[in-house]
């Protein structure tokens, strides 16, 4: 294994022109401009090895976009510095550009109006893709997704699941070194997002392809990602192992109980009863969220045996979806 | 990696020009309609001319035919603008929405990859009544007719097109920095009117403006007096073809620097 | 109170064109240039012409007329069918058609602020510079109240056109080839660029009966007619309102059809 990605404290800056409002705002900026600074990435450093699968998550506006921009060399860093490769992406755009496939969950950078062979060919010449490793990467993509019916179909008519598809097998088709997604699986149906992640995971291992992937579904995360990388406003608050991760909530645990009559209600009288955890209810199961440094599952669940009639339980790990939430909202101390 | 040279961007172009006519006959409607579109605009315009220019023989100095021979050079000059960089019109969109970054992420140059997206063949038509006028104006001013003169036609008609490439170029390139760069377009977009007169008609002042801070000038007026007035060629005629290349260069570094600066909106 | 729901749209419209304040500065620049070709080229005929009075129109008549033109067209032109044919590209009419107003007026509205806003800052300024500088071309008198009455009937003629063409854009792909069509017919036929009077005879004859001249020629003829006779004043401002209601009854009857038609099939 050997390092892909180095970042060393970059930080990144804007200028935003600060706008007035109402009519009388308006005026004023027609003869006035003021400015300020907004701090989009702080002192961010990370190291990714090659094969490496990365989660890069965080809040919306925490940065992320800015951070995949500086390293696929759209934008250049305010401070710090960025070797992708052995390259600094900024001033080397088109030869970064050759080691990386890039796809936004939302926009295809595929030519609209043509069947995707016919942008695999375009790109196959801007990539100067040779002939044999073209040949073989189509090969590998028919042993992984069934292709034929896409190949031949604009891209303007495909559904939003087929076009992400063919957008992913696109940035693969160079054989490129890092993989960048951004939400892959944004507005997906289950069945779409199960296809696309076996996909990635799949090329992953084929190639030995380093991915950063962006998303806020935690399903992704579950399904792809060892590492994940977690920023918030711009700074970075976690990058370690998933498990790990687990470990700062490793005392935690979901009780899940079903319970006679309105569970909204009896959810509130279970807060009362419990004030220290975390009470909620869906349409099944009242949830209590344990701290088992405070109390034993065991014995909570002893003493609503008490007052109410149990008739079903469950005993759950925390999710990571919680713990990305709670680090969302109180940080990782 | 093998050097990406003139040979690799032209085989690129011609693929993805290829691909772009196939897709526009698609959409056969839009096409026939913008046709007819551009042959209005052209008709209009030559009507235009012969209301104002009908009934006098000559405008300072300027023969009818000289008059509608500079109208048709500055119609074949603007030819290429219309043809090989009417993606320019767009580039404001995309960069507005965040489109624009998918031509940030390729190996190729960002300007040469953006504007090989569109190839607009409505321009075709502008050529064909640009080389009637031209031919018939030639014809009537009995100008004769040798190889060297063709030549000369040729490059200095090629050189002429580079400088309404690069005003457009310029002009759009400003939507990297300002919100309604539209207005920015549309202006440049008008001097192409302004072209088809004799420079002579101006007084000093402006005859420099047009000469040397926006080189109108240089779209029709100077190159054609290669042509039509071979015994007294200004020096400027001659020099318009570095001139025409030296602009066009300039706007390509105007056009990378904002491209380059672009950050694009949204995430 | 009805009508504060669409003054809503105005003071939105006002704020929004303040902001590109770019914007405004480039439309005068462009402006500016405009009609300096214009004086020299004119300034150019009325020399080879030999004479003060070509067509009935002095040389200061003419310029006048064509500032005024200009200034006109920069408030009138709403790009209102770019704005229709973008909706409906991109689906955003349906959007549009939910809202609690007649979508014919939902735009009007929308662009009234604009209106407003290019009045007071682009066709005044010019109005009262045209007028010191001229000093007293422009006849002071109830002509001006002609001329008011007759710039409202103008914008709706104006307005009207620019919604058919719009709906067009319900059958066709085309906004640009659509766009461009009208832009250059109502420029060259209305007298926009050319003042009708310089037309050739049977042409003119043909433009009367057309309803292109009640936007521009219809306006700045009344208002350059010092002392009007009662007949010509009705005769212009009672062509433009038959003009005007029979355009906007077309307008009306032709979007109800088309939407109807476009429901039908789902399109």
């Amino acid at each position: 294994m050997s390092a892909i990605i180095e970042i060393k404290n970059v930080s990144k800056e804007f200028k935003v022109l600060n706008r007035h409002e109402g009519l009388k705002g308006s005026l004023k900026d027609l003869f006035s401009r003021d400015y300020k600074t907004v701090r989009a990435v702080d002192n961010i450093s990370m190291t990714i090895q090659q094969g490496e699968i990365v989660g890069y998550l965080g809040p919306n506006g925490a940065g992320k976009s800015t951070t995949i921009k500086m390293m696929t060399g759209v934008l250049e860093p305010t401070s710090g510095e960025i070797l992708v490769g052995g390259n600094v992406p900024y001033n080397n755009r088109s030869k970064n550009a050759q080691e990386i496939g890039v796809v936004f969950g939302q926009r295809s950078q595929l030519w609209w109006a043509l069947p995707l062979v016919e942008s695999f060919k375009l790109l196959k010449d801007i990539y100067q893709i040779p002939d044999e490793k073209y040949d073989s990467i189509l090969k590998l993509y028919r042993s992984l997704v069934d292709i034929e019916p896409l190949l031949h179909k604009p891209v303007r008519q495909m559904s939003l699941g087929q076009r992400t598809l063919s957008d992913i097998l696109a940035a693969f088709l160079h054989d490129p070194k890092i993989v960048f997604l951004d939400e892959p699986t944004i507005g997906l149906d289950v069945s779409m997002k199960a296809k696309i992640r076996t996909l990635i995971h799949a090329l992953n291992k084929e190639k030995n392809t380093t991915v950063i992937l962006t998303t806020h579904d935690m399903g992704d995360v579950d399904a792809l990602c060892r590492r994940i990388v977690i920023i918030d406003k711009g700074k970075m608050l976690y990058d370690n192992d998933i498990e790990h991760l687990k470990g700062f909530f490793g005392s935690y645990r979901t009780l899940k109980i079903r319970i006679d009559g309105d569970l909204k209600e009896q959810s509130e009288l279970i807060q009362k009863e419990l004030p220290e955890f975390s009470v909620s209810a869906d349409d099944e199961w009242i949830s209590v969220l344990v701290d088992e440094e405070k109390a034993k599952v065991i014995d909570v669940l002893g003493k609503l045996q008490h007052s109410y009639n149990i008739r079903d339980m469950q005993l759950e790990e925390i999710s990571t979806e919680e713990v990305i939430k709670k680090i969302y909202e109180e940080g990782v101390q | 990696m093998k050097r990406k040279g003139l040979r690799f961007y032209a085989k690129i172009y011609c693929k993805i020009l290829a691909q772009d006519l196939k897709s526009k006959m698609s959409y056969r409607a839009d096409f026939i309609i913008s046709t007819i579109g551009m042959i209005f605009t052209n008709v209009a315009g030559f009507i235009s001319f012969w209301i104002l220019f009908r009934n006098f023989p000559s405008i300072k100095g300027w023969s009818y035919h000289e008059m509608l021979f500079l109208y048709g050079f500055s119609l074949i000059s603007l030819t290429p603008v219309q043809c090989f960089f009417d993606n320019n019109w767009s580039l404001r969109q995309n960069v507005y929405t965040g489109d624009f970054i998918k031509y940030c992420f390729r190996p190729i140059n960002m300007f040469f990859y953006y504007q090989s997206e569109v190839f607009d063949i409505k321009g075709l038509g502008q050529l064909a009544f640009g080389l009637v006028t031209l031919i018939y104006s030639w014809i009537k001013l009995g100008l004769g007719f040798t190889p060297l003169m063709l030549l000369k036609l040729i490059v200095f008609l090629i050189t002429a097109s580079l400088i309404m490439i690069a005003l457009q170029n310029a002009a759009a390139a400003t939507c990297f920095w300002i919100q309604n760069s539209f207005y920015v377009l549309d202006l440049a977009y008008r001097f192409r009117d302004y072209a088809k007169y004799p420079i002579t008609i101006f007084s000093s002042v402006f005859r420099f403006i047009f000469t040397f801070l926006m080189p109108i000038a240089f779209i029709a007026y100077y190159p054609s007096l290669v042509i039509l007035r071979p015994e007294k060629v200004p020096v400027l005629s001659w020099l318009s073809p570095v001139i025409g290349i030296a602009f066009f260069w300039l706007s390509y570094k105007i056009w990378m620097h904002g491209a380059k600066n672009y950050s694009g909106t949204g995430s | 109170m009805k009508l504060k729901k669409y003054l809503v749209l105005t003071r939105a419209g006002i704020m929004e064109t303040l902001q590109f304040r770019l914007s405004f500065v480039v439309m005068v620049i462009g402006n500016l240039l405009y009609l300096i070709v214009v004086y020299f080229l004119w300034d150019a005929i009325y020399e080879s012409a030999g004479t003060d009075v070509v067509n009935g129109m002095t040389f200061s008549d003419t310029l006048i007329y064509l500032v005024l033109a200009t200034a006109l067209f920069n408030f009138m032109e709403m790009y209102a069918v770019w704005e229709i044919g973008r909706s409906i590209q991109s689906g955003k009419i349906v959007l549009d058609l939910l809202k609690p107003m007649e979508y014919r007026k939902y735009l009007f509205w929308s662009f009234s602020g604009s209106f407003i806003a290019k009045f007071l800052l682009t066709f005044l300024p010019t109005f009262i510079a045209v007028a010191i500088v001229t000093n007293g071309a422009i006849p002071m008198g109830i002509n001006l109240l002609y001329f008011v009455l007759s710039v409202v009937m103008a914008v709706s003629i104006n307005y009207s056109i620019d919604f058919i063409v719009g709906t067009i854009c319900l059958y066709t792909e085309s906004i640009w080839g659509i766009n461009i069509m009208k832009q250059v017919i109502v420029l060259l036929l209305s007298g926009a660029t050319i003042p009708l009077a310089f037309f050739p005879d049977t042409l003119r004859t043909v433009v009367n009966y057309l309803p292109f001249q009640s936007i521009y020629n219809a306006p700045l003829t009344i208002l350059l007619d010092g002392a009007p006779t009662a007949e010509t004043v009705l005769t212009t401002l009672g062509t433009q309102l038959i003009w005007c209601i029979v355009m906007m009854v077309i307008s009306k009857l032709f979007w109800k059809v088309s939407l109807r038609q476009i429901t039908v099939n789902g399109g």
